[in-house]
């Protein structure tokens, strides 16, 4: 694990932490809903002021914290164009299945790659500190799957361009 | 200090519970239901079930009493449940309200009751004789948001209440025929509906989750979502309070307090532990959890043989087993109450949490 | 007017009666308005007492004046000040100056503001660029920053992110929830 990952999984593992402490709210804004606030938006005081994290210009994360909501938006590191083609595809393939992963919301917050969800009812019915886990495992994992993907797609090339630049005997 | 008992009721969130008087039936809020538990030997046994609400029940409270239960809920109503022949009865109560309710609390004399709503008032509801329901008065200014949570004062005519916009307020909830004129008090002396004898913010502001008055009612205290908790003292009426003593904290913020004398309040919230914090107008602190660390039943559990780590590392590939926490909740504690008190000073409390649990702590 | 699309107002925004319009000032307490230029001249006394080796009192003095009354600009000043000092303390002090700001009177309130800043840094897109623009007078401090900006604030972030770690094993998570809560910003 390089020097300043650490600290920045460190980082967004406590301000997660303090982030989820999230409570059953029913809207004022509508009768008999009961809704994620920070996506409804519908009444400020009830929202918190968001904290963002980051590891450099191309490596943050977003908490947008509530009374029972947080959406939590990641920005996957982008060295060059294939990463950039290799985490779009990869998060688009996530977000196509949202549905199978709980916490994941369907579309990315702007500026972002990937964006969470949590809301008071995922906290009630599985551990705080194991969605807080997951967050983390995926942001260490999603790293070292991008840069594999690109490996391999770099041998994929070179085999490929082996193959038809090869002189015919 | 004797191990706290715990009784693992279900997995479900307890949004709110209540003993009975003897402490022998327990009310507890689950999902759209109230259920009721009797205890048998050293469990509760599941007796009763209150249905009517169509949306999650928020809050429930026995009066010690009359034995009445009040539930309210977020579909907007409350019921008074009374005990008949025929299993318990309820009466629907005219909350006049058109958003969630978020709490209920039994006045100490028994005959009224306040309701939190998200509809930014607070219906006080007292009985009518002549039209056989129970009515309510709102109480309305100044809330400018939901009011989470209220706590009576023991003269059963101030009321207090937190709410999201992150003000605990003092109000006066008398109302003619019912109660009779309260003693005139640090509080307030004239005392007609709607008076606010106190409006009271922190300066980092978070939402209130809890409120409550000291034994004595001459001290009011307030926990927020800023992980603060704060006492006032009043100093006289339309002055400024002699004391305000806040206590910000290392800890996440703290879903419920109870006074447990008057220089001692329990507190627990996202912490999943209870914290004892002591203090007078001079000031307050922390002083420590309920929970001895490394109680030990605890390790005993922990403890596996080499055969069964291996085992985990092999099909998970994981060294420890780290889904359960050190503390006696596993998740967050909703509500704490007091459970046995004499003499102005609380021995034993109960609280319940998000992980279906009821523990009865003992001091 | 014809083109006004009635299905897309918001009605609840045209009520000021509605959730929606909350009064955000009713949840801070009243904060004094503070001139830049006055925010300005802290930064310059802040920025005296660095270059006298006086980090630990620089700091302190940063905390216990947060500019929450002071304008955008104002409050940018403040920011470069608090992130200057926090660059130029070295790892291993942090933990003691941290330890001694919270056994302070007030400290816990101190370190709340510092959390503030941490994040506030944190959320500067180009720290290194827009502090530059805005301190016009050269320090002579601004190499500080040159090495900063090395790969895309890397460095900086990272002397955060130490600052952050140690910040939460003294101050707790309580601090976190608190820089979430406080509608005063930094």
């Amino acid at each position: 694990m390089s020097q300043s990952l650490r600290p920045y999984l460190q980082c967004v593992r406590s301000s997660l932490t303090a982030a989820l402490s999230l409570s059953n709210f029913a809207s004022q804004a509508s009768e008999r809903h009961n809704v994620p606030e920070i996506e409804a938006q519908s009444c400020p005081e009830v929202l918190l002021n968001p904290l963002t994290i980051s590891r450099n210009e191309n490596e943050k994360v977003f908490i947008e914290p509530s009374i029972n909501s947080v959406r939590i938006s990641i920005k996957i590191k982008q060295a060059d164009e294939i990463e950039n083609i290799l985490v779009h595809k990869f998060t688009r393939f996530l977000n196509q299945r949202a549905e199978a992963f709980f916490i994941l919301r369907r579309k990315a917050v702007k500026g972002y790659d990937i964006s969470f969800l949590i809301t008071n009812f995922h906290t009630e019915e599985m551990l705080k500190h194991k969605l807080v886990d997951f967050i983390i495992q995926f942001m260490e994992e999603v790293d070292k799957e991008i840069s594999e993907m690109k490996l391999f797609l770099n041998a994929r090339a070179r085999f490929v361009a082996e193959s038809f630049l090869t002189p015919f005997d | 200090m004797s191990p706290p008992e715990v009784h693992h009721l279900f997995h479900h969130p307890i949004a709110d519970h209540s003993f009975s008087a003897d402490r022998q039936t327990l009310a507890v809020a689950k999902e759209n239901n109230i259920e009721l538990y009797q205890r048998a030997g050293g469990k509760f046994q599941l007796k009763d079930e209150l249905t009517g609400h169509d949306k999650t029940v928020t809050g429930v409270d026995i009066a010690p009493n009359t034995g009445k239960i009040v539930t309210c809920s977020q579909d907007r109503n409350a019921y008074v449940w009374e005990p008949s022949p025929e299993g318990w009865k309820p009466t629907l109560v005219l909350l006049r309200i058109n958003r969630a309710a978020t709490c209920v609390r039994w006045a100490p004399s028994e005959t009224k009751f306040a309701v939190g709503s998200g509809a930014r008032l607070i219906p006080v509801c007292y009985f009518e004789e002549e039209d056989n329901w129970w009515v309510s008065k709102h109480l309305k200014k100044p809330i400018r948001s939901t009011i989470t949570t209220v706590a009576w004062h023991p003269n059963s005519v101030l009321l207090a209440a937190g709410s999201t916009d992150g003000h605990a307020r003092v109000f006066s909830s008398f109302i003619k025929g019912v109660d009779a004129r309260p003693e005139p008090s640090a509080w307030g002396e004239r005392l007609p509906f709607n008076t606010v004898c106190g409006e009271f913010l922190n300066n980092t502001a978070g939402w209130i989750h809890s409120v409550a008055f000291s034994p004595s009612g001459n001290a009011l205290a307030f926990a927020a979502h800023d992980s603060s908790l704060t006492v006032v003292y009043p100093s006289a009426p339309e002055q400024p309070p002699r004391a305000v003593v806040s206590i910000t904290t290392q800890l996440l913020p703290f879903m419920s307090i109870v006074w447990s004398g008057e220089d001692e309040i329990i507190a627990a919230g996202y912490n999943c532990e209870a914290y004892r914090l002591q203090g007078s107008e001079q000031g307050w602190q922390l002083s420590g959890s309920l929970e001895s660390k490394g109680r030990p039943g605890m390790q005993a559990e922990r403890e596996e043989s080499a055969f069964n780590m291996f085992k985990q590392m092999d099909l998970k590939g994981k060294v420890t087993d780290d889904t359960k926490l050190k503390t006696v909740h596993q998740n967050t504690i909703s509500t704490i109450r007091s459970f046995k008190e004499g003499g102005g000073t609380v021995s034993q409390i109960s609280s319940t949490g998000v992980d279906g649990r009821v523990v009865i702590w003992t001091l | 007017m014809a083109n006004v699309n009635w299905r897309t107002i918001n009605v609840d925004a045209l009520d000021p009666d509605s959730p929606a319009n909350f009064d955000l000032s009713s949840l801070t307490p009243a904060v004094a308005p503070v001139a830049t230029a006055d925010v300005q001249a802290l930064a310059g006394q802040i920025r005296q007492l660095m270059r006298g080796g006086d980090n630990e009192g620089a700091l302190q003095g940063a905390l216990e004046n947060p500019p929450y009354g002071a304008d955008d600009r104002g409050k940018e000043v403040h920011l470069a000040a608090v992130i200057e000092i926090l660059q130029s303390i070295r790892q291993s002090d942090m933990s003691p100056i941290l330890q001694r700001i919270y056994s302070a009177p007030g400290g816990s309130e101190a370190l709340d503001v510092l959390m503030k800043y941490i994040y506030k840094g944190m959320a500067q897109s180009s720290t290194v660029s827009a502090t530059r623009n805005i301190t016009p007078q050269a320090t002579g401090f601004s190499q500080i920053h040159s090495r900063g900006g090395g790969e895309g604030g890397g460095q900086a972030m990272s002397v955060l992110l130490s600052w952050h770690e140690k910040l939460v094993e003294i101050a707790g998570p309580g601090s976190i929830v608190r820089v979430m809560t406080d509608r005063r910003t930094v």
